[in-house]
């Protein structure tokens, strides 16, 4: 039996740590692009341009200097407002960046920027005569989205929402760079505590195979259900 | 006699396309019951005028008056456009649209498309909008494919479940598209013979088709429109039984 020398508890702790990041950071990233797609597809100019901005930006810069940038530089910009507010208005306030906001809105902004590309070809694949029948009867645009556009969409942005879902998981990891006690830095320090890091390590990928496995089965439960209709005409 | 408002009444629509002005000014009024044929060979415009007609296409000039009430338009950079949506959307509710290739929503049942609007466009209870659609169903004769997704229908099947859907709004007036022209010749019969039905017991309806057939046995007025213009109008027994123009006398004249 593998001896965790007492490391098993923090173990979990930090798998806990690492399922709540990439869940909540996933949530941000499906938000930021349903914006980022929709920015992309409207005909305002100026939305067209941010949208642009933010994925040219964001898939131009490694990853963990976005999470180093996010984490310090955010600091020193706190600071800087809350110097500003205790200097000119007496009001003193301290705001520390919490890790763990830091890595979601870091990894969510990231992700934002490529699940804003997969939705924006999904919206495109849906058929303009589902949409124009759903006008035609009526609809708002609001009703037009969330009854019609949306889950048609869904069944053409999976495959691509699962790709970047994996890819995210696995993004989670650089979190132990800016202190958070993710499993990677649980097991990091258990390893040079114990001097046995191919034990911890090993348990550490197994337990990401175990979260990309259960994924990977409710994913293909969405796919079916999306595809639903579908069948006979594929 | 009390006056009810005329179900749909268009004036002077004109639409482009780029440089190309599709749509040169078009009229058109449905009295209730009204069976009104738009005939042309393609290019003329008809189906363009149909999709104006609830705004599908935005009309670059032209008023539209629904049910008595007129259509407010504004001028914005885009080019003109409905001043509120809110009334389009009522608007809309009034009139259903039977498209060419159906669109009969892809990921609902038949019986789901059917219910689907009058639920969440004209909040009806769904015990309500479940019964009419059986009605309408088994009126159309598809009772036995309620839960089939359109996919697993024939054309002939997925239009005639079109009609069910249009006719679950209750509709000022029916807009159809070509609805048998993406159908197989054999299907196209059972099509007809419901638009026929509809045509009897009163409904108003727009009809864009190259059903000469149709127009002649069903429709109270033919247009026959040729590029962007209305050439020749009037009862289908002097439209097509006597066509006055050359142009229409050649479109009418068998082409084998």
């Amino acid at each position: 039996m593998i001896d965790l020398q007492g490391y098993g508890p923090r173990l979990i702790e930090g798998a806990g740590v690492t399922i709540q990041l990439a869940v909540l950071s996933l949530i941000l990233a499906i938000i930021l692009g349903l914006l980022t797609a929709s920015a992309k597809m409207s005909r305002s100019w100026f939305a067209h341009r941010l949208a642009t901005l933010y994925t040219t930006l964001i898939r131009g810069v490694p990853d963990l200097v976005l999470m180093m940038l996010f984490f310090f530089g955010g600091q020193i910009g706190v600071n800087m407002i809350t110097d500003w507010l205790y200097y000119s208005f007496d009001i003193d306030i301290f705001v520390n960046i919490n890790a763990f906001v830091a890595g979601v809105v870091t990894i969510g902004l990231i992700f934002g920027a490529y699940m804003g590309e997969t939705f924006r070809g999904a919206f495109m694949a849906v058929d303009n005569g589902q949409i124009e029948a759903g006008k035609a009867y009526g609809m708002s645009d609001g009703l037009v989205f969330r009854r019609i556009r949306f889950p048609q969409m869904m069944r053409h942005a999976l495959p691509g929402l699962s790709n970047n879902w994996m890819v995210l998981l696995k993004t989670t990891a650089l979190v132990s760079v800016i202190g958070l006690s993710d499993m990677v830095r649980v097991a990091s320090e258990a390893s040079k505590a114990t001097r046995e890091p191919f034990t911890f390590m090993i348990i550490v990928a197994l337990i990401y195979l175990l979260i990309a496995s259960v994924s990977e089965w409710i994913f293909a439960r969405l796919q079916k259900r999306y595809d639903i209709g579908y069948a006979e005409a594929d | 006699m009390a006056a009810t408002p005329i179900p749909l009444e268009v004036r002077n629509i004109k639409k482009r396309f780029g440089d190309t002005e599709v749509l040169k000014g078009l009229s058109l009024t449905a009295q209730k019951g009204d069976v009104i044929t738009l005939i042309g060979a393609s290019g003329s415009g008809k189906s363009t005028f149909l999709r104006c007609m609830n705004l599908l296409e935005q009309p670059d000039d032209g008023e539209l008056i629904v049910h008595g009430e007129p259509v407010r338009f504004k001028t914005t950079k885009h080019g003109r456009e409905p001043e509120d949506w809110k009334q389009v959307v009522q608007m809309r509710a009034k009139l259903s649209m039977v498209f060419q290739s159906f669109n009969l929503w892809a990921h609902m049942t038949l019986l789901e498309n059917i219910i689907e609007a009058p639920i969440h466009v004209l909040k009806k209870p769904k015990k309500e909008a479940l019964e009419h659609a059986h009605a309408l169903l088994d009126r159309v004769g598809l009772s036995a494919r309620a839960n089939a997704y359109p996919a697993q229908m024939s054309g002939g099947q997925q239009q005639r479940g079109a009609i069910a859907r249009a006719l679950a709004m209750d509709p000022e007036v029916m807009l159809f598209d070509e609805p048998t022209s993406a159908l197989d010749p054999e299907l196209v019969g059972d099509v007809l013979k419901v638009m026929h039905g509809l045509a009897e017991e009163g409904r108003t309806m727009v009809v864009v088709t190259h059903e000469m057939s149709f127009a002649r046995d069903v429709s109270s007025q033919v247009i026959y429109l040729h590029q962007g213009l209305e050439e020749e109008a009037g009862p289908p027994a002097d439209v097509l039984g006597n066509p006055q123009s050359p142009r229409l006398q050649q479109f009418l004249a068998p082409k084998y």
